[in-house]
């Protein structure tokens, strides 16, 4: 309990510390050395405290209009929320049933197979190999496959999250991969074979149980990989989501809501993870 | 891969084949319009295409490439070295501090390219921080904010390995801390660290990426206004994809080609550290006892224990990578060759002479010449041809310059060593070559021959009792472009090219006569017989002189200057030799090391004229100003006739005028004179050729068509002083700096090269970032592609 108020206490530093950052640092043109205001600091946390305080998220900078936050979060939160939710949920699922329960299959080598190329090219370039094979799909066939348009509806957020959920899988498949890999070798597996349980059973009761650990732990990476690939996409894909507040202003107060915003969503996120295992557990494994 | 991918970020530049700041003009060869952005694999010259400015993508991914993997690099290393050592200790504490903990989960959290971006943000856009310094700051700031994460999991393993039994055990032997971290625990993790360096190369170039397409680039953003783009700094890859990005929708090969790079370097490390990665596992697997789906690729290799040690065994890996290190290095040195041979215009021959000269006491020359012609084209040579310059002043001959006439005879030519046919018209001597010795590529010459001297000629003359002997031997011509580059002799300006030669010469002459040449070490006064020597020369002067004073002195590296005078005239001979002194030492000191150990200088009757290593000054002329001036521009041709060579004939424009920059540069920058004054002469130039009436000519002409000295001297040096004030805020703080900087890079360019004009504007538009059209004024640039 201690560690986890802690590690919100840092997470909430270092969100603010981050959000004022764009102001303290700047670079003086006469010596050309960085140069840091810190002495701003006081006011440019008062002011964010006593707007917060005031029951209102202050404003950000829509091009040339200025916006209060509070009227256009839910809208872009829910939106993020969506791509996020949806792209992890997707991966673990997938990385567990080809990681471990198919995984012996010839038709998930070449899943496998195909999974490693991939793995081995950065995620940014996927992101762009794919918006460039979108725009020549549509050049070539007439079927708009992606939009670019905010308000394009699902046709503006069905590639985001499956750009999203990429990253996530791709990591999450080689972890769960080789840790079953490592785990078939270990004794109580010989143990089970001999008894004559069957594979199915095997990887269940067996493997599954021992790999949830390591998956648990590393579900806080996993997310942070896709809000991580979040940004790029919206970004870069026009999606109206929580990063317009973080890329399109440059005030401490829209930052740090949008970073508040993304510390929410993958809290949310964790916890529908941490659920589909319990009803995974309870479904499918007797305790 | 990645042994390719580091050669070509080393030698990337060498390699590109146009400059970053060269630009594909809009063109029309053989009826095609050639227009930027140009497509990948159009044109033989630009393979990847250009960009919708017309820069060479191509060149821009070779030289961002060197970027792109040193910075990843250099990040990687700082942070695993951090890092590991920190999680060493960190993994060995009894009980790890929560807040460690908890700050590493935090840390992990927040994407890493956030961090980044709020850090670089302010300060990357037009930045006014050097490209150098926004680098340092990201390589301390990426490596400084990845540390955590890898201190957490080597933390991780770390603590792992150290409750095994094995580090149990050494506790109980008694061994320290440090000893247990570092022959214990380390030795385990070496091979996962490996892997884990390589992995984190391609985690850095991600990060990379991810800036860049928020347009954040390392090295600094360029934002141009109206409209808005986002331009690299350094065209490092990830920043050349960020700022293609928006081309998504057209021309999408200025996307795709430096994506493709990067991916191809990327995908690279990751299959090393995959490779690596799999040799590991399957040698510390245990074996599952299940189907997984799993097999392991590659056989396990065991350690072998008991085995005699051996300093080297031949083995499969080791010669692969033996082979692998011994390409890298050759094609290295292949690279820098390459380019190095492709500098300036290439030559097809290469002349050596061995000369034996003797005089005897009528003034008669005797001289025996060995000459070895190097065919280096790939033409076979019908003919030889050669300038023998002493044959155009025979009895009878018509240039007012020349006073008296001389005796040329040619007795005999062999060449490898069978009597050869040979043909003397003017000054071209042609030897046919003999139908077996056509394909050879080493041809020995012999010629002995005999000659006088003209009373009061021209640069090959005689006054009073000494003989100055300029062009006095056979000279090769130069192999060009499949054919002679020999041109008729002419009055006045230069007509002979040569290439640069090595020359030893044996003389004797009459008692009383000492020698003066371009020889690096020149004989004692009063010596009248010996040998003399120099290295790659464009030529070989002699002066044979009787009852001369000699000053000397001592220029920068030591170099001497020796000043040759009679008492006759009113030049202050000291004064001379202290302005030359100045002269060569300024030029030392500005443009680069002058070419030879020694420098003469002959004042005697006859013309002004510049040899290697030594020159010629008329005293016995009124004009005081220009006598001076002449010192200094004699000077100046050391570098620029001497050491970069040009086609006098053809671009005489290119030796002239850029000395008489250089002389003029010298009064400008080195004696701080007004600017009219120090460029005085050649402004006196143009007035002469305005008051004639001449009108315009450009100055790249043959000087058979050259109507006035001044297009070929003063008008390139206006040209260029104007280019320079004009430009010269791109390269420095003064037009004198950057003037001065303009020449020495030029001469380290093309020392011991031959320029023509297309060289020279090639090289000078890619100095001053300015396009063809801005030469028009006074070169004829319409000529430069035949």
């Amino acid at each position: 309990m201690v560690r986890a108020v802690q590690q919100i206490f840092i997470i909430f530093v270092l969100i603010l510390v981050l959000a004022a950052l764009p102001k303290i640092i700047s670079v003086d043109p006469l010596s050309g050395s960085l140069q840091w205001s810190f002495e701003s600091l006081p006011h440019i946390y008062g002011d964010f405290i006593s707007e917060i305080s005031k029951g209102s998220l202050g404003t950000y900078e829509l091009g040339m209009q200025t916006r209060p936050i509070a009227g256009d979060i839910a809208d872009n939160f829910f939106t993020s929320l969506l791509i996020v939710l949806i792209a992890v949920n997707a991966s673990l699922i997938i990385s567990l049933i080809f990681g471990v329960f198919i995984s012996r299959f010839r038709l998930t080598k070449l899943f496998g197979a195909f999974m490693n190329i991939l793995a081995a090219i950065p995620d940014f370039i996927i992101i762009v190999m794919s918006m460039i094979l979108a725009v020549k799909i549509y050049k070539m066939t007439g079927i708009r496959v992606i939009s670019l348009r905010p308000d394009g509806g699902a046709l503006n957020t069905w590639f985001p999250t499956v750009l999203a959920a990429i990253a996530p899988t791709l990591y999450l498949f080689k972890l769960v991969s080789v840790k079953y890999y490592q785990t078939s070798g270990e004794d109580y597996i010989k143990t089970a074979v001999a008894k004559g349980m069957g594979l199915n059973y095997i990887n269940f009761q067996h493997v599954f149980k021992n790999l949830e650990p390591f998956i648990k732990s590393e579900l806080v990476k996993v997310i942070s990989l896709a809000i991580g690939n979040l940004f790029i996409i919206e970004h870069i894909m026009n999606v109206s989501g929580i990063t317009k507040f973080i890329f399109q202003s440059s005030g401490v107060q829209p930052i740090a809501i949008g970073l508040f915003a993304m510390l929410l969503i993958s809290l949310i996120v964790y916890i529908s993870n941490r659920l589909i295992f319990y009803l995974f557990k309870r479904g499918f494994i007797y305790e | 891969m990645v042994t390719g991918l580091l050669f070509l970020s080393i030698f990337g530049p060498i390699l590109a084949p146009h400059s970053l700041t060269s630009v594909l003009e809009t063109q029309y060869t053989n009826g095609k319009v050639l227009a930027p952005p140009m497509e990948p694999f159009e044109s033989s010259s630009y393979p990847l295409g250009t960009d919708k400015w017309g820069y060479d993508i191509l060149s821009m991914i070779l030289y961002g490439l060197r970027y792109t993997v040193f910075i990843a690099a250099a990040v990687t290393v700082i942070k695993m070295a951090f890092g590991t050592i920190i999680g060493l200790y960190a993994g060995t504490l009894k009980r790890t501090p929560g807040w460690l903990i908890a700050f590493e989960n935090a840390w992990s959290y927040v994407p890493l390219f956030l961090i980044l971006y709020f850090f670089l943000a302010p300060i990357s856009f037009n930045s006014t921080l050097k490209q150098n310094v926004l680098i340092v700051y990201f390589i301390v700031i990426a490596s400084v904010i990845s540390i955590p994460s890898i201190v957490s999991s080597v933390r991780l393993k770390t603590a792992q390995l150290y409750k095994s039994v094995y580090v149990e055990a050494a506790k109980a032997l008694g061994a320290g801390k440090h000893r247990l971290i570092w022959k214990h625990v380390f030795p385990q993790l070496k091979e996962t660290f490996l892997v884990m360096f390589i992995l984190e190369i391609v985690y850095v170039i991600a990060l990379m990426g991810q800036l860049a397409l928020i347009n954040i680039f390392v090295g600094g953003t360029i934002m141009r206004y109206d409209p808005i783009i986002f331009l690299s700094a350094t065209k490092e890859l990830a920043g050349l994809v960020g700022q293609a990005r928006l081309n998504i929708y057209g021309s999408t090969h200025i996307l795709i080609a430096p994506l493709a790079v990067l991916l191809l370097a990327t995908v690279s490390f990751s299959l090393l550290a995959n490779g690596l990665k799999n040799r590991f596992q399957s040698n510390y697997q245990r074996t599952p006892w299940i189907k997984t789906g799993h097999e392991p690729l590659i056989r396990p290799s065991r350690k072998q224990y008991g085995r005699k040690k051996k300093f080297w065994s031949l083995s499969g890996p080791k010669a692969g990578f033996a082979a692998l290190v011994i390409a890298f290095a050759g094609a290295g040195v292949y690279a820098v060759a390459a380019k190095n041979s492709n500098t300036g215009v290439q030559s097809g021959s290469k002349a050596d002479y061995k000369i034996d000269l003797e005089m005897n006491a009528e003034g008669y020359f005797t001289a025996n010449a060995n000459i070895q012609l190097k065919n280096k084209s790939d033409n076979n040579w019908n003919e030889l041809i050669f300038y023998f310059i002493p044959n155009v002043f025979k009895e009878g001959h018509s240039f007012d310059s020349v006073e008296g006439s001389s005796e040329a005879k040619i007795e005999k030519v062999t060449v490898n060593g069978q009597k050869a046919s040979f043909k003397l018209d003017g000054d071209t001597l042609t030897i046919n070559l003999k139908p077996e010795m056509k394909d050879k590529s080493r041809h020995k010459v012999e010629i002995q021959y005999g000659f006088t001297v003209p009373e009061g000629g021209s640069r090959f003359s005689k006054a009073g009792t000494n003989y100055y002997l300029a062009q006095w031997y056979p000279m090769a011509a130069v192999y060009q472009k499949g054919k002679w580059n020999k041109e008729p002799y002419m009055e006045g300006l230069e007509t002979f090219h040569t290439g640069f030669s090595d020359f030893k010469v044996s003389y004797k002459l009459p008692e009383g006569y000492s020698l003066a040449s371009t020889a690096e070490i020149d004989p004692a006064k009063g010596k009248n017989e010996g040998t003399v020597k120099a290295k790659k020369v464009r030529d070989f002067f002699i002066a044979v002189m009787k009852d001369m004073k000699v000053y000397e002195t001592e220029a920068q590296d030591g170099v001497k200057v020796r000043l040759f005078s009679k008492g006759n005239h009113d030049k202050n001979p000291e004064a001379s030799l202290t302005l030359a002194k100045k002269a060569l030492s300024f030029y030392q000191n500005k443009i680069g090391d002058y070419p030879h150990e020694q420098l003469d200088i002959v004042l005697d009757e006859g013309q002004f004229m510049e040899y290697p290593g030594i020159v010629t000054i008329n005293p016995y002329i009124d004009d005081k100003r220009f006598y001076d001036i002449s010192i200094v521009h004699e000077i100046a041709h050391q570098y620029f006739y001497g050491a970069v060579a040009n086609d006098p004939y053809n671009n005489a424009w290119i030796d002239e005028g850029i000395t008489e920059f250089a002389t003029s540069m010298y009064f400008y920058a080195g004696q701080n004179q007004a600017e009219q004054q120090a460029f005085g002469i050649s402004h006196y130039r143009m007035e002469a050729i305005e008051e004639a009436g001449l009108g315009r000519q450009y100055s790249n002409v043959p000087v058979n068509e050259v109507k006035h000295t001044g297009y070929i001297y003063g008008q390139p040096a206006l040209e260029i002083l104007q280019m320079i004030q004009e430009k010269y805020t791109l390269k420095g703080e003064s037009p004198k700096d950057v003037g001065m900087q303009f020449l020495s890079d030029y001469y380290q360019k093309f020392r011991y090269k031959e320029v023509d004009t297309k060289e020279f504007i090639s090289f000078t538009k890619d100095y001053f970032s300015v396009p063809t059209g801005y030469f028009n004024n006074w070169i004829d640039t319409s000529k430069l592609n035949s």
